[in-house]
């Protein structure tokens, strides 16, 4: 029994066009749906208290995405589970929920993602060519885009942002990339912004097919870990 | 025949705004595999989705016909530029957002008619839909179009698109066209052998099944059905008993955010105001109430259903409802229990009303809004708009006491009898309001911001002023730069807002038009016009290519004083509003003279022959 939960769950292709904030009102109607008794702010507009770890945009599915949600009294983290799939459109699915006791909350503590992003290129490549393009974008010192910051439109060199990439070949001109990024709060870099500094670096015209989170990440002295893992202090 | 599934790839999903307004699947959203049902009804909305899934009708009908094993009703929207562009780009027609399934192959096509601006959209949506656009162009196997709505009271301008439409109300007699659908399919018969058998149904008229005959001059000689056993009139229906037909708590709650994105529960149908002008005030009498038991109950039940943080309460005007305080306790409690919103649009304001805003308002004080229609006393007396100087001050008086800083008061330029004094006297009545807040106590006395907003006064069919010219473009846009000079020379309290001129004029023409403006529209939309309610995509200047190519002129249509004798093109739709009445009331007009309110006395308007609702209620007299 826990009164507040970290849950995750999964979006699937029938739902990934909805923007961030609509996924939030989603959750929100979902869980008054589900009668779940979650706790809610204080003051003239009361809000759930419920945290998501990382923005979804538009376009993205995902095999991993996290949440806090603070309940006002107990509740059995296997029946929040159950009870909320029931109430959830098809396309979102809650795997799992621990009880979640850490000072931080998932927004504070994620700091990378994995990607799987598909794409179609305008002409067909090799995968020597297409494994070369990943081996030169990784050997630049700093590889600057026009990135928007609360500050507007920014420069920004996105390369200390990049942890790992790979590239693999799917069909003559689909291409995949396997990307591990920074995310969070703090250096955030998405997946579509990453396609297109790298189709913009070697001249590829390219039209995203999927892409695909694989994975968010906490890091606690050095090491990346499952969100489930940094849920108690 | 096997369904059909059309793809629509992240290729193009990917590259629109909004993807999620064409994918469907929304919480509520009605499942059901086409090969199992009879009928296949596309419910179309000729605009956005996200207008269209704010409106109320849509959703009564989708219940009413989903609940039916033998129907299944689906959605399509207009498709925003930048889908139409993708969607002719790949030759995919218009789809509904339930099974993808293309308007061409369902057994009707309906449209609902809320604004004369959205005509367009409706011959693009049906081309799009891969649906010919002529009613006589279609043929055996094609859906029938269906249309019905506030605007289907004048349904000539687009007979010669519509199959059939429905005058009134659509929850009961929707199964009855379903049922004699079933019917004509189970026996075999033409295409014409439907639309005869549904124009016996009462509320249902097919255009086609009457002849307008004109003079030389362009007016109406007569309107005539092709045969006999064709009615000459068409009644229109209503639901006598509100809490007898289903209204629906398991609304389609929609993933992007709608311009009402709430619970809507209709309080009540019609309005016992009779305001001269006002559409709305006729084509819905009489007043029909739900009770307030029921109306609790579905608030309930739709909150459990829904997920919605918001109720609204639905009606013309909510004041008016006789058990608004029993209401207001029971939703008060369990809206708060709930931490749902509660919001009462179309409120008169008085302590009463305050009050209760006092209690609901969970968010900050934002504004309150006023409808005093014209500026001075005797306009107010010709459309019979009962408020006084006095009532409008008490009422913001007490606003801005009760910490209402921001108030917006609505009114119509270009109204009959109308001159420049009463042009004036919106802005006089706007300064006389901040004078008066100048005598509140303290921190309020200088508080008051105003904002007044003029629309253009277009004449409607089924009013007392259908007969009545429309103000001319320019002289409407002369007494708008008047009013704006005399504002901003007077005060900086006050914003004006205005609207544009010429918009209105096309409505007023589309509004009372006959089947010759059909060819107009046609020839507008083929010039590119869509989505005409926009300021963004209207063209003015196409509409009136539009109208000389096809050698009409509007102002026939808009600025013409008709003759209490002449045939109107809608005389042969029987809206249960006598003529006489209309007449009667149109000589008071002039006169200055007020009509009390129904809730007052009868003024045997007609609707007393529906024996429901307030006419069984109110004292004859």
């Amino acid at each position: 029994m826990a009164k507040t939960l970290r849950f995750r769950f999964s979006r699937g292709e029938g739902l990934k066009y909805i923007a961030h904030l609509d996924m939030l009102r989603l959750f929100e109607r979902a869980i008054k749906r589900a009668q779940l008794p979650v706790a809610y702010t204080q003051g003239f507009n009361p809000r759930q208290k419920i945290v998501f770890g990382l923005p979804m945009s538009i376009g993205l599915t995902s095999d991993s995405e996290y949440a806090d949600i603070e309940l006002a009294e107990d509740m059995d983290p296997d029946a929040f589970v159950e009870t909320m799939n029931k109430y959830l459109p098809d396309g979102i699915r809650v795997d799992k929920a621990v009880e979640h006791t850490a000072k931080d909350n998932i927004m504070n503590q994620i700091t990378a993602a994995r990607y799987e992003i598909i794409f179609e290129t305008n002409r067909p490549m090799s995968h020597f060519e297409i494994d070369s393009h990943v081996h030169d974008f990784l050997g630049k010192e700093e590889i600057v885009v026009s990135k928007k910051t609360k500050k507007g439109m920014r420069p920004v060199n996105i390369r200390p942002l990049i942890y790992s990439l790979s590239a693999y070949k799917k069909d003559i001109s689909v291409f995949v990339l396997e990307a591990f990024l920074s995310a969070g709060k703090e250096n955030n870099l998405r997946a579509d912004l990453l396609l297109e500094a790298f189709c913009h670096e070697f001249g590829i015209e390219a039209r995203v097919i999927s892409i695909h989170r694989k994975a968010l990440y906490a890091s606690t002295y050095n090491e990346w870990k499952n969100p489930f893992e940094v849920s108690h202090d | 025949m096997i369904a059909m599934r059309l793809k629509i790839d992240e290729s193009i999903l990917l590259n629109v705004e909004k993807p999620a307004k064409y994918t469907g699947n929304e919480w509520n959203m009605v499942k059901k595999d086409p090969d199992d049902v009879k009928v296949r009804f596309a419910f179309c909305f000729p605009d956005d989705y996200e207008i269209g899934m704010s409106h109320l009708g849509m959703k009564i009908l989708y219940h009413i016909m989903n609940k039916r094993e033998d129907t299944y009703c689906e959605r399509a929207f207009a498709p925003w530029t930048d889908m139409e562009e993708k969607l002719r780009e790949r030759n995919i027609p218009l789809y509904t957002l339930e099974t993808y399934t293309p308007l061409s192959e369902f057994d009707f096509v309906g449209f609902t008619l809320q604004y004369e601006m959205s005509y367009t959209n409706i011959l693009n949506m049906l081309d799009l839909g891969g649906i010919p656009i002529f009613a006589n162009d279609r043929k055996k196997g094609m859906p029938f179009v269906i249309a019905g709505g506030p605007c289907a009271v004048n349904p000539e301008p687009l007979a010669d698109f519509i199959d059939l439409f429905v005058i009134g109300e659509g929850e009961e007699v929707i199964n009855e066209i379903i049922d004699e659908y079933i019917a004509w399919k189970d026996a075999g018969e033409e295409r014409d052998g439907f639309l005869k058998r549904a124009s016996r149904i009462e509320g249902v008229y097919v255009p086609s099944l009457y002849n307008v005959y004109y003079y030389e001059d362009g007016t109406i000689m007569d309107i005539l059905p092709v045969s006999p056993d064709v009615p000459d009139t068409v009644r229109r229906r209503i639901v006598k008993n509100l809490d007898s037909v289903d209204f629906p708590d398991d609304i389609i709650v929609p993933y992007i955010g709608t311009v009402h994105d709430r619970i809507m529960l209709e309080v009540f149908r019609g309005c016992i105001r009779g305001c001269r002008f006002c559409q709305a005030g006729f084509i819905y009498r009489p007043v029909r109430e739900r009770s307030h038991e029921k109306l609790s109950e579905l608030a309930k039940s739709s909150v459990e259903k829904t997920g919605y943080e918001e109720i609204s309460l639905v009606s013309l005007s909510t004041s008016d409802y006789s058990a608004l305080p029993e209401l207001c306790d029971n939703l008060i409690e369990f809206t708060e229990a709930e931490k749902v919103s509660l919001s009462l649009p179309s409120l008169r304001v008085d302590n009463f009303s305050l009050g209760l805003m006092e209690k609901v308002s969970k968010v900050r004080k934002s504004g309150l809004t006023f409808a005093p229609e014209a500026g001075t006393q005797r306009l107010r007396d010709v459309i019979n708009k009962g408020i006084t100087t006095e009532d409008l001050i008490a009422s913001v008086k007490l606003a801005v006491a009760g910490g209402w800083t921001q108030v917006k008061l609505y009114f119509m330029i270009g109204l009959p009898t109308e001159t420049i004094e009463d042009v004036e006297g919106i802005a006089n009545l706007g300064i006389t309001l901040i004078e008066s807040c100048r005598e509140l106590p303290g921190e309020y006395n200088k508080s008051l911001n105003i904002t007044l907003s003029t629309s253009c006064f277009v004449p409607k069919p089924f009013t007392p002023f259908q007969w009545e010219p429309m103000d001319d473009i320019e002289s409407l846009m002369n007494k708008q730069y008047h009013l704006k000079d005399r504002i901003k020379k007077r005060t900086r309290k006050i914003k004006y807002n205005y609207h544009d001129a010429r918009l209105s004029f096309l409505e007023a023409v589309l509004a009372r038009g006959d089947r010759k403006i059909g060819k107009v529209i046609y020839t507008a939309w083929q010039k590119g016009c869509k989505f005409d309610g926009w300021d963004e995509f209207f063209s003015f200047e196409k509409w009136m290519e539009a109208f000389s190519e096809c050698g009409l002129d509007p102002k026939f249509y808009a600025n013409r004083r008709r003759d209490y004798t002449e045939v109107l093109p809608w005389d042969h739709i029987d809206m249960g509003i006598s003529k006489e009445f209309l007449k009667k009331e149109s000589e008071k007009a002039y006169e200055g003279d007020l009509t009390k309110n129904c809730a007052v006395g009868c003024s045997l308007c007609g609707a007393q022959g529906y024996k429901t609702g307030i006419c069984i209620k109110s004292k004859r007299g």
